[in-house]
């Protein structure tokens, strides 16, 4: 239990194998990945069946003033929709296999495609806000525990938990109007401007226009993420800063500061580099909201819209890309978990 | 994790060795852990004020906060300022805002506690069952923990609540299914090392039944983890419900904060400078969220103290 | 105030009604109306159509009826309503405005035409074979004159029935920044308003912008000729495909890509192709072409165009450009409702991938990689889904654009919406999902921008369902619809964005509009004495049945 003791500051699962010790290195690291494989296979047939058993027939998302019985008929027949429940899950899953999720029911188009277009603007999202929010979190959080005790660490809590507590889509909300309709300094939303183009993929990400459009959603996002690093920080470096090895240097001469720096900071900062792990499978579905807010073109906001048409192949598309990212995240997560802390890859129960 | 729990062997030891019709020391030390913690005393100060909110709602705000609202001219009385007769004014759509918001106080608990509740009651079950039992009742449940962990957490709301259908039982539900198995990790650990401990193969040896031993000895132990994790999902409960109701996907027969954040968003509230419509429930649901976080560290900071300084 | 269980979905089920009427068995001589749903959406999709019901249900209750109002998501309503034809007693709806309902044919004709109360459009289930056949004679007037009067009778019988109660036509408010585009070239589409194809071709740039971009709050789901998958959907295939005649500003349909459209008898069309025009991959658009478009529908691989070329039996090429259509029947709308709805597409791309898909069970709306190859005014330059659609000038159409892009941008956030138009990151606005009072107080403080709003050709209304009792008698449902103030539905629930409305052939459609219809005498006093009148009595201040109806519905 390395960094979930403080759920008040940890995410609501930013938990780790607890049962590792005293096994094989190589053997555990099997044993998670079987885990998580298991688990995320689990998933896609929960969600396979949530999908086909919900009230309702999937025809109903097809009701179209223009089609009548027959063209209704025909549809379902070309959505593999007319066939027994069993099989349409194990073509499901033969097409799974070979990265094909089917057709989008109002696009008529491939939904890998559709959400491979999109993914890489969530991620950039999630990866750019998260490595702000950490920079900023841990470099503040190792400040606090050197402060503590004084009025401004006392002071600075429960302002951080505040900034957890806050519905995003409200700060979002008030920091666009404040911030780019008030003030000008930021664009409205969107991606990039109106009819930019570019060559390619990476030259619009690194582009100034992509920044600034990417500036404003990530000011929000990390606002929300610095909390967890923040506050993760500051009560390891306080527990590290009483183990042994800082009392020794205390007794060194050592200044405190560069106790701080050279030594509690190191072994404090391994949990966080685990939460960070973890944090990009989460915020991945985090992400959905901030994306209404600021019209970013990314998965989150393909997954709200094909829910409320009820397009059944690309919200479950987009489900699953969301949920194999947090799968392969929590793995990594179990990864430097493992060779990270001490206490494990030396054998000892967490 | 050891240490943690051998600091708190005394207690239970106690508690096997003196049975008295006071109320258990650790159920003692629950209750008044407040006020031994200046965050959690705070935390539960907001929450009664809540609380006395949402008993008195009807009385706090005689309006129905649904009923649209007429000028004697015969007009809506739309977009009101705040003043004496409504204290925060009134929507686009001539509905009372303040008696939206003293009315949110109760759909807001009703969510936020039915789903702490359920999240400590299942936590604890689980945790409790597949610690003390162990063996394949342990790998099983733990799987289907594993598997509850890896779906991600709004977009399963938005999913459930979509084909659900959007009705403010079906958050609660989506909440609870994502969030018990962190409490139950975290107990069936605890629960691991309890079941070692001397005062329980104490039971064991004068033939206590296992049911007994559960509930008797090892449950009261595990209380302010479930407390913990209780406090912490009324935040959970609160901001999903608000979010996905930001979505589109609310429950339309319900009056919630999350309900009204969507509506002055999206009738522009912001651009009209209503502040007095879209801040205090942001406002509402901050302190609520931040109440269970200070709850929940306050109880750590006294069953837990690993950060003693 | 409502409260609810939150601990499960089962302890509310279990609280359902029940058979509330169930073997309610007349013991005396009237029976008591049961309790009556009245479906809505919920206010977050639709805050005006919401604030409507909650305000008709507060009028009706002081009728003696006891009304629940249900709010249902867009998905579920359309799967009770649409699917559930006798399961339902009374919603809100809409039809909305597309430039070929400017014909008043498609509302006159499907909404209430009997054979289609089972499947099709007439899904409140009324029936009455005065109707059928005033609805079947206007299709086959081609004389105007005699079109109209037959229209004006379709709207009285209606106005006498009542099987919706009309509310309004509402005002869609869009807008455009005079700072960037000369003001006098916006054109309104009567039904429609300025966003329009008239506008996009003649909009003309003042400075530097050359761009128009225009916003949209829904995603485009497929650019294909041959399918619409979405609302937004038709903006672009609009301004990519050309179509023979288009409906006009006027709301009437005028030759486009044709030279000429005229009926050589009732059953017999002449027409002759523009020259000279081009699609966008440089080959010349040939009357064949024309043909081909007008053929590759009538199989089975389009089912949503079949329905506009069944009318047609031949078709016969006149020397290069002329073209002889020949029709099963007369049909008076037929310029509106085929001629100015087939895009027409090229032979040269489509007769192969139409080939290919022979035999197989994908259709033309499935293929991966459409060739967007069209002849219009605009062609497809590039696609970012969720973000923008970018359409540039085709230079060599009969009708060049004077912008040199049209950009669609998607934002569903109506609060940055207004931001953006501000900011110039929109300089037109096609759609204003927010309030649009605001929009009207913005264009105050925002000099240059210039809102326009335009009643709509589709209308807002309650449906009856006419299976049902009471809604069976048509006395009830014009007591129900008479007790609406119209004016406080425009006012309290539209925000003076709509006009009242008590036809389906909306009043923008002024030669087809029977003025007469218009402001019925509406109000509690009005509607007290209809029910009165047939026989409806109130005891203890609930309303009961006439003496001897009897009806053995429960409420669901």
């Amino acid at each position: 239990m390395a960094e979930a003791h403080d759920p008040s500051v940890a995410d609501y699962r930013a938990t780790s194998p607890e049962d590792g010790g005293g096994r094989a290195p190589m053997k555990l690291v099997l044993e998670r990945f079987l885990h998580n494989t298991l688990a995320l296979l689990a998933v896609i047939t929960i969600l396979f069946f949530m999908f086909r058993l919900m009230p309702g027939s999937p025809l109903a998302a097809f009701i179209n003033d223009n089609l009548n019985e027959d063209q209704q008929k025909a549809m379902l027949q070309q959505f593999g929709l007319d066939r027994p429940m069993w099989q349409q899950y194990l073509i499901y899953l033969a097409n799974l296999a070979r990265g094909e999720m089917g057709l989008s029911f109002f696009q008529r188009r491939p939904v890998t495609g559709i959400l491979l277009e999109v993914l890489p603007n969530s991620l950039i999202l999630t990866l750019s806000s998260l490595i702000v929010a950490y920079v900023f979190g841990v470099l503040a959080g190792a400040w606090l525990a050197w402060k503590r005790g004084s009025w401004i660490e006392r002071a600075a809590v429960p302002v951080v938990l505040a900034t957890r507590a806050a519905p995003e889509f409200w700060i979002g909300m008030v920091l666009l109007a404040l911030l780019s309709f008030k003030l000008g300094w930021f664009p409205s939303g969107g991606a990039s401007s109106p009819g930019e183009a570019y060559t390619s993929n990476w030259q619009r990400i690194f582009s100034l226009d992509y920044l600034q459009h990417l500036a404003l959603p990530v000011i929000t996002l990390a606002l929300y993420l610095q909390g967890l690093p923040l506050l993760l920080m500051r009560s390891n470096m306080l527990e590290v800063m009483h183990e042994e090895f800082v009392t020794m240097a205390r007794m060194k001469g050592l200044s405190e500061w560069r106790i701080v720096i050279g030594h509690a900071a190191r072994n404090a900062l391994l949990p966080v580099v685990t939460a960070f792990a973890l944090g990009v499978g989460l915020s991945m579905g985090g992400n959905v909201v901030i994306e209404t807010v600021f019209s970013w073109p990314g998965i989150g906001r393909m997954l709200v819209q094909a829910v409320s048409v009820h397009d059944y192949p690309l919200a479950q598309g987009a489900f699953l890309m969301i949920a194999a990212v947090l799968a392969v995240m929590n793995f990594v997560a179990d990864l430097l978990y493992m060779t990270l802390d001490p206490r494990v890859s030396h054998g000892r129960a967490g | 994790m050891a240490e943690r729990a051998e600091e708190r062997g005394v207690i239970p030891a106690q508690l096997a060795a003196r049975r008295s019709w006071r109320l258990p020391p650790i159920v003692q030390r629950l209750l008044t852990m407040p006020l031994r913690d200046p965050f959690a005393f705070v935390g539960i100060v907001i929450y009664l004020l809540f609380l006395l909110v949402a008993v008195f709602a009807d009385r706090l705000a005689t309006t129905d906060p649904t009923e649209i609202l007429f000028l004697s001219t015969g007009k809506v009385a739309a977009n009101m300022p705040p003043g004496a007769e409504y204290p925060l004014g009134t929507t686009n759509l001539g509905r009372d805002i303040y008696a939206q918001l003293v009315h949110g106080t109760e759909s807001a608990l009703a969510v936020g506690l039915s789903a702490a509740l359920i999240v400590a009651l299942v936590g604890t079950v689980v945790g409790l069952v597949a610690g003390y039992f162990g063996g394949w009742i342990d790998a099983l449940l733990m799987r289907i923990a594993d598997m509850a962990l890896s779906l991600p957490f709004l977009p399963f709301v938005i999913v459930l609540i979509g084909f659900l259908g959007p009705d403010t039982s079906n958050v609660v539900l989506a909440v609870v299914l994502l969030l018990w198995p962190n409490s139950a990790r975290v107990i069936r650990s605890q629960v691991l090392s309890l079941r070692e401990r001397s005062y329980v193969e104490a039971a064991r040896v004068t033939g206590a039944s296992q049911a007994r031993i559960l509930f008797v000895h090892i449950a009261p132990n595990i209380l302010p983890l479930s407390f913990v994790y209780a406090a912490i999902a009324i935040g959970w409960a609160i901001i999903t419900e608000a979010s996905v109701s930001f979505l589109g996907f609310g429950d339309p027969d319900n009056v919630s904060w999350g309900m009204m954040l969507q509506d002055a968003f999206a009738s522009q509230a912001l651009s009209r400078g209503q502040y007095a419509w879209f801040v205090p429930p942001g406002v509402c649901i901050i302190l609520v969220v931040v109440a269970g976080f200070f709850i929940s560290r306050g109880y750590e900071e006294v069953f837990m103290p690993r950060l003693r300084r | 105030m409502k409260r609810r269980t939150m601990m499960g979905t089962a302890a509310a089920a279990a609280v359902a009604p029940t058979g509330f009427a169930k073997g309610a068995l007349a013991q005396s001589a009237n029976e008591k109306i049961r309790k009556i749903n009245f479906y809505t959406w919920p206010q977050a999709a639709l805050p005006q159509a919401y604030q409507a019901s909650q305000l008709i249900a507060q009028e009706w209750r002081k009728l003696g009826l006891d009304i629940d109002v249900k709010p249902l998501q867009r998905q579920a309503q359309t799967a009770l309503i649409w699917y559930g034809r006798d399961k339902w007693d009374t919603t809100m709806w809409r039809m909305v405005g597309r430039p070929e309902r400017s014909d008043p044919d498609e509302f006159v004709y499907s909404l209430f035409y009997s054979t289609l109360a089972d499947k099709g459009y007439d899904f409140v289930g009324y029936r009455n074979p005065d109707y059928d056949k005033l609805a079947e004679k206007q299709r086959t007037q081609i004389d105007k004159e005699e079109r109209r009067k037959t229209i004006f009778a379709a709207q009285e019988m209606i106005n006498r029935d009542q099987p919706y109660a009309f509310l309004v036509h509402p005002k869609y408010p869009m807008a455009f920044n005079r700072k960037v585009f000369k003001e006098d070239t916006v054109v309104n589409q009567t039904g429609i308003g300025i966003r329009n194809i008239w506008t996009f071709v003649a909009i003309e740039p003042l400075g530097a912008q050359k761009d128009l971009i225009i916003n949209s709050s829904e995603s485009l789901n497929a650019c294909n000729p041959l399918y619409i998958g979405g609302a937004v959907d038709s903006w672009i295939t609009d301004l990519v495909w050309d179509r023979l005649m288009r409906i006009g500003p006027d709301g009437q349909p005028q030759p486009w890509s044709a030279e000429s459209v005229e009926w050589k008898d009732d059953r017999t069309i002449a027409i002759t192709l523009r020259a000279g025009m081009k699609w966008h991959d440089g080959q010349p658009v040939t009357i064949d072409d024309v043909i081909f478009s007008f053929t590759a529908p009538a199989g089975d691989k389009a089912p949503m165009y079949k329905p506009f070329v069944t009318e047609i039996v031949a078709m016969e090429k006149v020397g290069d450009r002329g073209l002889t259509m020949k029709l099963k029947a007369p049909n008076a709308a037929f310029f509106t409702a085929s001629l100015s709805k087939i895009n027409l597409i090229p032979r040269h791309v489509w007769e192969p991938v139409l080939k290919d898909l022979a035999g197989k069970p994908e259709n033309a709306e499935q293929i991966k990689d459409v060739n967007r190859t069209g002849s219009g005014p605009f062609r497809m330059a590039r696609w970012q889904p969720n973000e923008e659609v970018v359409l540039e000038a085709f230079p060599d159409h009969f009708r060049a654009p004077k912008v040199a892009r049209w950009i669609m941008r998607i934002v569903p956030n109506a609060e940055a919406t207004l931001g953006m138009l501000k900011s110039g990151e929109l300089n037109f606005l096609g759609f204003f999902g927010g309030d649009p009072e605001v929009l009207v107080k913005f264009a105050k403080e925002n000099p240059d921008i210039v809102v326009k709003s335009e009643t709509d050709v589709g209308f807002e209304f309650v449906a009856f369902n006419c299976r049902r009792p009471p809604f069976d008698d048509p006395a009830f449902r014009r007591a129900l619809s008479f007790a609406i103030d119209r004016r406080l539905m425009v006012s309290a629930a539209w925000q003076d964005f709509a006009v009242p409305s008590n036809s389906h052939v909306s009043p923008v459609l002024s030669y087809w509009h029977d003025p007469s219809v218009d402001n019925p005498k509406t109000g509690l006093a009005v509607a007290k004495k209809i029910l009165a009148d047939a026989g409806y009595r109130l005891k203890g201040n609930k309303l009961y049945y006439p003496a001897g109806k009897q009806e053995k519905l429960t409420t669901e």
